[in-house]
């Protein structure tokens, strides 16, 4: 009676847990659909590893239910002795959990230094060479700047196919981000005076999303990134055109920046939030009034523009003319 | 009560609150302990309890930002400084000099100061919410540059706390030390030592060595916020790149006391499952010997393998592959345990009494935990689940499902012998029941929404494919609520009426329920000569040995 009821409650738990799984539109028990052969190598690690884990897991889960089961005291005195284990098959035993442990800890660890070269090294460059982007995580925004001094904000726009490389860090002023897109292979840290090093090459096109990882103050859960993979020619194109574009102030930049460095505190149209109101704000008609914020932040406000270029200032000053936020 | 007061102490200290102030009894301090640390536990429960409020849903607008942070935070700092930690430390001081058959520790006003250290402490934390600025926003870890950028003086209570609470713990582990190193009974050796003594003494071992290089992190942040006294102004850039510094190295001070830490917490927890399984299952401990070297061994190992929460910072390779085996070996001994405590319940006499349906609870929950370890030790796993929800999930398998499970544990099994009354068993199983079932559907689905790219600490999230996860999560966070209610309810209903039970309810084999309950203030009348690890089995062998007579 007490074990149907056991043996019930137990389904349900188990039911109430799988729930959610199955609600949630990739509901599995994995990481994130791998889209480049980094987060290949640490998918297929983390597949290798769970099948030991699992058969651990029901191994000690079901000796336990069996034992508690099974040698429940039922009609015995209450204090009578169990049976104690002595002479060689207790030593047995030891050896036997003691070995299997060392056994199954030098596969995983010998699977994972094979898949290792795979997750770390930068596949050689194919015909049309490697892209290399240096991202720099600030308080709340990522900032992308590629070769050609093309700079933009939280979209990083990105060639399918083509090894990109991505140096990671953060301004001297800044605090510790963490660069992750779960799509496209693990987090590295952005840390201040240093530059960090990581990797990825979509095979597919497509937009792929993840988010700072490192708790880095009020906004760090709007702290968003994504990476818009597209075939190689259109990036070309793209990245020709933006610098341009940007030379001439008529680039997307001022977009992204007040999206991305401006309205995560006051809002996409400028109705406050964490920051104050800006709809209305005179400061905004003054570029200088801008420019003097945003590089040297005020009040509780960080100096979210510190050591931006001129090209950078201007298109955010630009922008905030043309389409003052309407509150 | 634990004690009486002494007849000869002056009137003023015999009265029933004064009594307990000026108390250097090992009893009444771990009785202290252990109240002011539940205390905690349910004010950083209710934490636990907002927070997961806001997150039931996405976007939602419960919690500010700010606020969040601030929860997060003292959330967190709390439930190991001011909750695991010291509620062990309230189990040691009660416990050890019962169960080493002593009068009280070596320094019994030492230990006075230590618990009145910590009590300071984790009041400087709560109150630092009404601070200018409000509490620390840092998370319990407290990286520089976010931690020395924050304005208002909530970081640096948060400091100070740190530095109360640490001076506490090191006061009551070198008493831990001395207490086990010298004044053990006669033919007490450390072969015959109860397991949780054992235990004990690792997690005094291990603060001693750790705590230092904590405070040494903690002072290099506050001189890193800037000091001043009078007309002096310091201000330091240990941590600040700008002028050379190095934030990592914070973190490496961090956690070289921030992992072992975890085995300061779990092996006294994994001490008292030591004890109450045998009882249960009425057999001793399968192997003593492999359960005593595979705790040295865990305590040894800790410290080595800091580096694990370092590898999304990009340590080089070659260090993280160190790191990882470090870690990794850690499970070998850990595995010894948890075959071992199954083997003692192998052909024993269970009684599934609330202590013991706890102990098989910490059991079942610990192993999953310890298992998504395996994960985090893989470095480029780690680089894959490091900071998401996945880790929530793991620590908390470990720290809820296992040291909360196991307190809980040692309080049903031990309540007897501090108060001389029974907790209500019925009340106590449901207790266990809701808690088990409220945990589980509380963090396991925190492992899936983890693995689907939800990361920690964001007051916030858009993405709605996780709402269904973290609506589980948080009507199995109420669920747990209730249960440590059903606790409360509990001890309050059974601290007149609950049932006295004499001196050794659970017919345990150690030297602690050889006194009264509870035991008088010198704890002992006489000690028997202890001739093995179970001097109490051994004593009711030889009494039937001599009388004829069978108990049943």
């Amino acid at each position: 009676m007490r074990a149907k009821l056991l043996l019930s409650a137990g389904l349900l738990l188990l039911a109430a847990i799988a729930a959610p799984g199955a609600l949630a539109d990739n509901g599995g028990f994995t990481p994130v659909d791998p889209a480049s052969p980094n987060a290949d190598g640490i998918r297929d690690s983390f597949l290798f590893v769970s099948i030991f884990v699992v058969a651990i897991f029901v191994l000690v889960e079901a000796l336990l239910v069996a034992f508690v089961f099974r040698y429940r005291r039922r009609l015995r005195p209450r204090f009578e002795d169990g049976v104690q284990i002595h002479g060689a098959t207790k030593l047995k035993l030891e050896l036997l959990w003691t070995a299997f442990p060392v056994v199954v800890l030098f596969l995983i660890g010998a699977f994972v230094f094979v898949e290792l070269p795979g997750i770390t090294n930068v596949p050689s460059a194919g015909a049309s060479g490697q892209l290399e982007v240096r991202v720099t995580g600030r308080q709340f925004y990522w900032q992308y700047e590629y070769p050609n001094g093309v700079i933009a904000v939280d979209t990083l726009r990105a060639p399918a196919g083509v090894p990109v490389r991505l140096e990671v860090t953060s301004p001297d002023d800044d605090v510790i981000h963490s660069w992750w897109i779960p799509a496209l292979g693990g987090k590295i840290d952005a840390i201040p005076g240093t530059v960090n090093e990581t990797w990825f090459e979509a095979e597919q096109s497509g937009v792929y999303t993840g988010q700072c990882a490192e708790l880095c103050g009020v906004e760090h859960a709007k702290m968003l990134a994504s990476v818009e993979v597209m075939p190689e020619d259109e990036f070309e194109a793209w990245l020709a055109a933006r610098r341009t574009e940007q030379t001439a102030g008529t680039s997307e930049l001022g977009e992204e920046e007040w999206a991305g460095v401006c309205a995560k505190c006051h809002g996409l149209a400028g109705e406050g939030g964490i920051g104050t109101r800006l709809a209305g704000s005179i400061v905004l008609a003054d570029p200088d009034a801008v420019e003097n914020v945003v590089r040297n932040g005020r009040r509780t406000m960080p100096a979210v523009g510190s050591g931006w270029t001129d090209e950078q200032i201007q298109a955010l000053t630009t922008y905030l003319q043309e389409n003052p936020p309407s509150g | 009560m634990a004690s009486r007061a002494e007849a000869h102490a002056p009137a003023w200290q015999r009265g029933k609150v004064a009594s307990w102030l000026v108390t250097t009894d090992h009893k009444r301090i771990g009785i202290l302990y252990i109240g002011t640390a539940l205390a905690f536990f349910v004010l950083a429960g209710l934490m636990a309890l907002a927070m997961r409020l806001q997150l039931a849903q996405a976007n939602a607008d419960v919690l500010s930002a700010d606020r969040y942070n601030e929860l997060v935070t003292i959330h967190g700092t709390a439930m190991v400084f001011l909750v695991v930690v010291p509620i062990l430390a309230g189990f040691g001081n009660f416990l050890v000099p019962l169960m080493i058959g002593v009068r009280d520790v070596a320094f019994p006003r030492l230990n006075a100061l230590s618990y009145w250290l910590f009590a300071f402490g984790g009041a400087v934390l709560m109150l630092s919410f009404f601070a200018t600025g409000g509490a620390a926003k840092a998370g319990w870890t407290a990286y520089p540059p976010l931690s020395t950028e924050g304005a208002g003086n909530g970081q640096d209570l948060w400091i100070l706390s740190l530095y109360l609470v640490a001076a506490a713990s090191l006061a009551c582990a070198i008493n831990f030390l001395v207490t086990i190193h010298n004044m053990r009974t006669r033919g007490m050796t450390w072969a015959r030592m109860p397991l949780f003594v054992w235990s004990i003494a690792l997690y005094a071992w291990l603060l001693v060595v750790i705590l230092p290089v904590l405070s040494a992190g903690l002072t290099l942040l506050l001189l890193d916020r800037g000091i001043s006294f009078g007309p002096w102004e310091v201000q330091t850039h240990f941590f600040d790149a700008a002028e050379g510094g190095a934030p990592l190295l914070y973190q490496h001070a961090f956690w070289f006391f921030g992992h072992p830490a975890v085995y300061v917490i779990v092996l006294p927890a994994m001490g008292i499952i030591s004890e109450v399984l045998p009882v249960f299952a009425r057999k001793p401990i399968f192997s003593y010997r492999a359960i005593a070297v595979s705790t040295v061994a865990i305590g040894a190992i800790s410290m080595l393998a800091w580096g694990q929460h370092l590898f999304a910072a990009g340590l080089p390779y070659s260090l993280q592959a160190f790191f990882m085996v470090s870690s990794m070996v850690i499970a070998v001994p850990t595995g010894v345990k948890i075959f071992t405590w199954l083997a003692t319940l192998w052909r024993g006499n269970l009684s599934l009494d609330t202590p013991m349906l706890f102990a098989l609870g910490f059991l079942s929950l610990f192993v999953l935990g310890g298992l998504t370890g395996i994960y985090l030790a893989a470095f480029p796993i780690d680089w894959q689940v490091h900071d998401t929800y996945f880790v929530v999930a793991h620590f908390h398998y470990t720290l809820f499902g296992g040291v909360m499970f196991a307190i809980f544990a040692g309080l049903f099994y031990w309540w007897p012998k501090m108060f001389g009354r029974l907790l209500d068993e019925k009340l106590g199983k449901w207790q266990f029941c809701l808690l088990f079932v409220g945990f589980n559907l509380a963090f396991f689905p925190q492992h899936l929404v983890g693995l689907d790219g939800m990361v920690r600490r964001i007051y916030t999230y858009s993405n709605e494919s996780w709402e269904g996860y973290n609506l589980a999560s948080t009507i199995g966070s109420y669920v747990m609520g209730l249960a440590i209610l059903l606790f409360l309810v509990n001890v309050v209903r059974t601290s007149r009426s609950g049932p006295r039970v004499g001196n050794d309810p659970w017919q345990a084999d150690t030297l602690e329920w050889y006194t009264t309950s509870p035991p008088p203030p010198h704890n002992f009348e006489a000690v028997p000569y202890v001739t093995s690890a179970r001097p109490l089995y051994d004593l009711r062998r030889r009494l039937r040995e001599k009388s004829g007579f069978r108990e049943l």
